[in-house]
């Protein structure tokens, strides 16, 4: 929703001695005879490449960043890696890094060397004027002779400007095996300072955020002081080695910030409780003096809650009062000079977001925070780690890994979670991604703590699709069909309405239905409610009309639940990795009526099946038959989001035998005795 | 499939943009300028409601100095009008070292009349990010102007200097939004002629403003917005412009000619051939005295063995590197390996000439020559009196000569055919002053195929068991030669589960062979073996089972009024065969009915038999055209509808 501010880290002292690019000569890895001759990785059949060797050495003193590649080329698609591109940025004021002193050769399969000879092209990838001057470029070179069984070797260095260190973030899981690598920081010990939203702190500590493989450790070491370097030097290096491609499977969790990895960071705390503390104190401290409440925010409250008496109440009109403003995450955010046009200043606080009638979601989060507070209530601002991107972890200390804001109102005595920042999210509730989040939040007597937000039951997110259909003596049917949205697809489908118009809309919401559907119907939309009333469902009309089922001579084979005729097996693979994860728990409510003519029967029904997997997800089929009809109705609720890996085959077993059942049709067959007309598939 | 797209300069960016210039005006820069207020202050002509916004103007005045070096200007205003057209609102005008950009202004007026004026520091240059493969000197200066609402109004004027590489400037007056005026102003210097030719439009007649300045104005160009339109064609291939071509003597008789020559004159040292390119070729076709053997094993080499790798830079967008330099580092792009291709034959006394097409079907127009075009194959000659049933995308040019067309950039082509995306296009072939346009052939349906075939065991639990052979030849296999080539172990398994996930809901595959993913020229064969739960459904005492066990051939279809040509994209022939051995004590109570209909430009035809206690079901899809008018959608429709209807229907077994 919104850009964090980064880290940068700043030399206090204003110059360093001159430092020597020189750091690797000319030293290439002779390659084993296994190395030359390998067509394959053991255990990863079909892998593109795999990287024999790989070396990052950060050494602050020489402000480098050099690192040296050797890569096994196993496939086709493992020359893909023989393009490289780096890239690099630079402000006018100082501060980018550039990336010199490529070098190269490729080596195939019979030893033969071929150097890299040519030319490393600067590319632009984006420049301002504004921003400092702020101009982002990558060096792009391609390896040359390159063939299934090359060896890709290469180095190169990065080199950071003068005055300023970076600390080294070594990611090691990549999605090529890696044989060896070998990781090293140099930092200096100068002491430094940071600089973040305008505070300044002397840093004197290191510290890092390691995903490793068990067994596996960063090592220090501390070397004696020298003649060239009076303070000694620490060296932290880490070896690893057999290290496997990040596993990627369709419903994993949002764990790619989690694979191998080391990331450094210069910081001013010892401890992480410290970090989150002083951190979050600056951030708490940040939100309030942006949410005031200012006096146009008190004014303004003092009218939306005028006699209304308990605090729920207050609370309704002033997040009805919130939701009413434009969130500019769905539309478009102003340039300062529209603003200006407008005669407004510059947003400093919450009394401006009022003014302006707009918002991002985060600044009219702190805006509803800012009314509950001008209200009399205890209110405070939550920043959570959005679960549809990543997940929380205090172990990793950076503020960066916060998205979003959403709020905590103390209501009549109860703590309550609110999301004004996520448009026609229902009071009260939370959009799905900010839901079992976890991030910092502020609490009573200016304080913050680590937590996470509450879940919503699986009740809470319904889809209610109901056809009343008529058929006629072709087997054509047509009819009514209603889809009303609760909860959590009703925000998403009100946030989709917000991406476009009702001409766009209406269409979404019909091709929607259209792929749901038996192919070729005719699908309008009849009316479309309560689509700004987020309070309420979203109930969308739809009226239907065609061919629903498959005849054959005497009989016509009908999808007891059209709403499911298309879909496909959930979970295909019979192997997993890892566990399963849904974007949220919800419930699926279907009923199919269909009204035949009197010359057509209904000669077999699907029978009523259960189904349960533990107490997490349950499945109902049932029929209601009467002497002109058929109901079928068909109940799918899913308990949780997240399934451990160890529960996949059971998970499976249980959506195989939900897809089988709903693959199951109605027989209809014609009755020539009433109508003498023929089978129901006479003109289908 | 590598994509090549960008092996030429493109000339669509004026269809991206809107086009360009006029004699610009001194203008205060800070203040929109009187031209933009009058503008948008006109009348809105009627749109649909589906309109995202309207270009109300677009004025482009190109003036060639004495010197061939020549200076665009263009001033265009555009209204949003629905909030979709916010980003038809973002100004992005390209430019390269060779046309350079000298200014940009751009302005904006708010729905609520507010006035704007982006500053260069509210700017951006973005470079071309290009395929992960590609370095492209490309860059492009782009603006967000205030006001981009519904009912706000975007203006921008530039001003471009260049030096073309040929006497030609194309006006692309037509693209996803409607125009509602539009005026190119040509300004030549003394002792220039100029021709025009007009391509997907009926030529307007220009008017001349004397002192060398002639003038074309347009009205009311209607938006060709394909973004919901199935089949689409690509917009350029329907998108109105005009090709001016000029020159400091008599105008050029014929366009195609001089295109010829002029590349004749830029790439022919490009494609000198070396001691050791002349070496390899000698070494590859060593021992081959056929004509296609011998040329396979050079293009088999260019197309495999040299990496797809574009670097562009000025003139670098036209002019390929030298086939030596691509030899040595076995990379290039699309008319890299073309040249080299075309290097490696003429050293085995074969001659080859480059070919510049375009992968959007009908955007080169025959009766329109110009450069437009976005890739290069190669044209190989074949000698007289030859033939091979492998050459199978051969052409004769009006000189009588034959020529093979081939494309080296297409990983997955066999040599001898050509990929759908060329069929039935033209292209321009490079032979210096007997260059000329020629249309590219249409394969026969027979070299485009899938053959399934199955026997299979169903028990009466419903379960069904056996194995599967599947054939693939021609585009039909590149998918999947590539995944069996370039794909991972689990990236195979989990497309192979997706692949049969179509048709079954709980399924097992197992022993999963694969024959020549990497020999194109022999059929790409995958076997497998299945085991389908619940296959067959039992219903009281029927037990249902679909003949059809895999494969959804029927092309999807909407309900829409079409206006625009299908485009099919490919010939092809589908089989399928499948045997099924029924359980005991069931009998065939119903069997679907025998399908057949010819189309013309398609045919489908499906039988289901019972034999003993074997059921058997065999189909044939067979497309034989690339491309339909609008007016065939309906049968498109009646196609799609009993492909369908008979994919789903059931055999009907009762118990005895």
């Amino acid at each position: 929703m919104k850009n964090r501010t980064f880290l940068r880290i700043v030399l206090f002292t204003i110059f360093l001695v001159a430092v020597s690019p020189a750091l690797h000569a000319d030293q290439w890895t002779e390659p084993t005879k296994e190395e030359l001759s390998m067509t394959s990785q053991e255990g990863y059949p079909g892998i593109a490449g795999v990287y024999l060797d790989r070396e990052e050495v950060t050494e602050d003193r020489l402000h480098m960043w050099s690192v040296y590649v050797r890569l096994k080329v196993l496939t086709e698609k493992g020359k893909d890696y023989a393009n490289v591109e780096l890239k690099y940025a630079s402000f006018r004021s100082g501060g980018g890094y550039s990336v010199n002193n490529i070098e190269g050769r490729t080596i195939h399969p019979d030893g033969k060397v071929i150097p890299f000879t040519g030319k490393p092209y600067d590319k632009l990838i984006v420049s301002k004027q504004g921003y400092e001057g702020y101009k982002y470029m990558a060096k792009v070179f391609t390896m040359p002779d390159v063939e299934v069984g090359s060896i890709l070797e290469y180095r190169y260095t990065i080199r950071y400007d003068d005055n300023y260190y970076l600390s080294p973030d070594w990611y090691i899981q990549s999605e090529l095996y890696l044989r060896k690598g070998h990781y090293v920081w140099k930092p200096t010990s100068k002491e430094l300072v940071s600089r973040s939203a305008g505070r300044e702190h002397l840093t004197n500590s290191l510290g890092w955020f390691p995903v490793l493989p068990r067994g596996t450790e960063i090592h220090q070491t501390q070397l004696p002081p020298t003649a060239t370097n009076t303070e000694g030097q620490l060296i932290l290096d880490l070896n690893v080695h057999d290290i496997p491609p990040a596993p990627r499977e369709e419903y994993m969790p949002p764990i790619s910030s989690f694979s191998y990895r080391v990331l450094f960071y210069y910081t001013p705390y010892r401890t992480s409780e410290e970090y989150w503390r002083q951190e979050g104190k600056y951030w708490s401290k940040d939100r309030d003096k942006f949410i005031g409440p200012g006096s146009k925010v008190t004014e303004a409250v003092q009218q939306i809650t005028a006699g209304e008496q308990s605090q729920d109440q207050k609370l309704r009109k002033i997040y009805a009062a919130v939701m009413q403003l434009e969130n500019t995450d769905y539309t478009r955010e102003r340039a300062r000079s529209e603003d200006k046009a407008e005669g407004l200043r510059e947003v400093h606080d919450t009394d401006d977001i009022l003014e302006r009638k707009r918002g991002s979601g985060d600044q009219l989060a702190q805006l509803f925070v800012a009314m509950a507070r001008a209200a009399g209530m205890k209110a405070y601002v939550f920043a959570v780690t959005n679960r549809d991107r990543s997940l929380f972890t205090d172990y990793y200390l950076n503020m960066s890994q916060l998205d979003d804001d959403v709020a905590v109102v103390n209501v009549d005595g109860k703590e309550m979670y609110f999301d004004p920042g996520s448009r026609y999210c229902p009071y009260g509730h939370l959009d799905w991604k900010h839901t079992n989040a976890s991030g910092i939040r502020q609490t009573e007597g200016g304080g913050t703590v680590i937590a996470s937000t509450v879940g919503e039951p699986y009740s809470f997110s319904r889809t209610q699709r109901i056809a009343d259909l008529k058929m006629d003596e072709h087997g054509e049917v047509s009819g009514l069909v209603k889809v009303t949205y609760m909860g959590q697809p009703a925000i998403s489908w009100r946030h989709r309405s917000l991406e476009g118009d009702t001409e766009s809309f209406r269409r979404q919401l019909r091709t929607n239905l259209e792929e749901m559907l038996p192919g070729g119907m005719d699908v309008n939309v009849v009316s479309i409610s309560q689509l700004d009333d987020y309070e309420k469902p979203l109930v969308v009309q739809y009226g239907i009309k065609g061919a629903a089922g498959s005849p054959t001579g005497k009989r016509l084979f009908v999808p007891a639940d059209l709403f499911v005729t298309n879909e496909k097996p959930l979970f295909p693979h019979e192997k997993r990795e890892l566990a399963v994860y849904f974007d949220y728990g919800s419930m699926v409510q279907d009923a199919v009526r269909i009204q035949f003519p009197q010359n057509i029967k209904a000669e077999s029904v699907p029978a009523t099946s259960h189904e349960q997997f533990e107490k997490f997800a349950a499945y109902s089929l049932t029929n209601e038959q009467k002497p002109n009809s058929v109901t079928v109705r068909r109940d799918l609720s899913l308990g949780q989001f997240f399934f451990e890996k160890k529960d996949y085959p059971a998970l499976r077993d249980f959506y195989g035998k939900v897809e089988n059942k709903d693959q199951e049709k109605l027989v209809l067959i014609a009755s020539p005795t009433e109508t003498g007309t023929g089978s129901p598939a006479a003109s289908n | 499939m590598i994509g090549s797209i960008f092996c030429l300069r493109l000339f669509v960016r004026s269809v991206v943009l809107g086009c360009m210039l006029c004699a610009v005006p001194a203008v205060a820069k800070d203040n929109v300028p009187d031209w933009v207020r009058t503008v948008a202050a006109r009348p809105l002509p009627a749109y649909s409601p589906d309109t995202k916004a309207a270009v109300l103007l677009e004025e482009t005045t190109y003036t060639v100095a004495a010197d061939g070096s020549a200076v665009e200007h263009v001033r265009s205003v555009i209204k949003i009008l629905r909030p979709q057209g916010r980003d038809d609102g973002i100004v992005a005008v390209p430019f390269d070292k060779d046309q350079k950009l000298v200014s940009l202004h751009v302005w904006s007026i708010g729905p609520d009349g507010h006035e704007y004026t982006v500053s260069d520091k509210e700017m951006v240059e973005v470079g071309y990010q290009g395929q992960g493969n590609l370095y492209q000197d490309d860059r492009i200066r782009s603006a967000n102007p205030p006001g981009r609402d519904p009912g706000g109004v975007i203006a921008y004027e530039y001003e471009q200097k260049m030096l073309p590489y040929i006497g030609e400037k194309t006006w692309f007056f037509q693209g996803s939004l409607p125009r509602a005026e539009q005026i190119f102003t040509l300004e030549l210097p003394p002792g220039y002629t100029y021709a025009t030719v007009w391509a997907h439009h009926a030529a307007v007649q220009g008017s001349d403003l004397e002192n060398r300045r002639w003038r074309w104005e347009i009205k009311d160009t209607p938006a060709i917005n394909l973004e919901q339109i199935l089949y689409r064609p690509a917009v350029s291939s329907l998108a109105g412009r005009m090709t001016v071509r000029y020159t400091s003597g008599a105008a050029p008789v014929d366009g195609w000619q001089s295109i010829g020559e002029w590349y004749d004159r830029l790439s022919h040292d490009r494609l000198a051939a070396t001691p050791e390119i002349a070496a390899k070729a000698s070494e590859l076709t060593a021992g081959k005295t056929d004509f296609f053997d011998k040329t396979e094993a050079v293009a088999e080499f260019v197309q495999k063995e040299v990496r797809y790798f574009a670097i562009e830079m000025g003139i670098g967008g036209y002019q390929p590197h030298f086939a030596a330099d691509i030899y040595r580092n076995r990379y290039g792009d699309c008319k890299d390996k073309a040249t080299l291709l075309s290097a490696m034959l003429s050293t085995v006394n074969v001659h080859a000439a480059l070919l510049m097409v375009d992968d959007r079907r009908g955007v080169i127009d025959p009766d329109a020559p110009s450069i437009v075009g976005n890739h290069m194959v190669t044209a190989i000659e074949v000698p007289k009196g030859y033939s091979s049933p492998k050459f199978r995308s051969v052409v004769t040019a009006k000189t009588g000569r034959r020529y093979l067309i081939f494309d080296p950039t297409w990983e997955k082509t066999s040599f001898g055919q050509l990929e759908h995306e060329l069929q039935g296009s033209y292209g321009l072939l490079m032979e210096g002053p007997e260059s000329q346009v020629i249309k590219l052939p249409i394969l026969a349906p027979e070299f485009n195929t899938v053959h399934r075939k199955g026997t299979l065991h169903l028990t009466a639990d419903g379960s069904l068991k056996g194995q599967i052979v599947e054939e693939r030849f021609g585009d039909l296999s590149d998918h999947r030669r590539g995944l069996y080539t370039r794909g991972d172990a689990k990236q195979q398994a989990d497309y192979m589960d997706h692949v049969l996930g179509e048709d079954f809901s709980a399924f097992k595959v197992s022993d999963v062979k694969v024959e020549n993913a990497a020999e194109l020229n022999k059929d790409l064969i995958t076997a497998y073996t299945i085991d389908v739960d619940r296959y067959a459904r039992s219903m009281g005492t029927l037990l249902t089972v679909r003949p059809r066990v895999l494969g959804e051939e029927a092309p999807p279809v909407d309900r829409k009024t079409r206006t625009v040509p299908i485009d099919l994209r490919e010939t092809m022939q589908i089989k399928d065969d499948y045997t099924i051995e029924l359980p005991g004590g069931y009998g065939v109570d119903e069997l679907p009915e025998m399908v057949k209909i010819d189309l013309g430009f398609a045919s489908y035809e499906s039988a289901t038999e019972a034999k003993g206690n074997l059921l058997h079901y065999s189909r044939t899809l067979t497309v034989r055209e690339v491309a339909l008018p609008a007016d065939r959608y309906a049968d498109l429709q009646k196609l799609s509808g009993v492909i369908s209807k008979d994919e789903q229907s059931l055999a009907i077994l009762k118990k005895q």
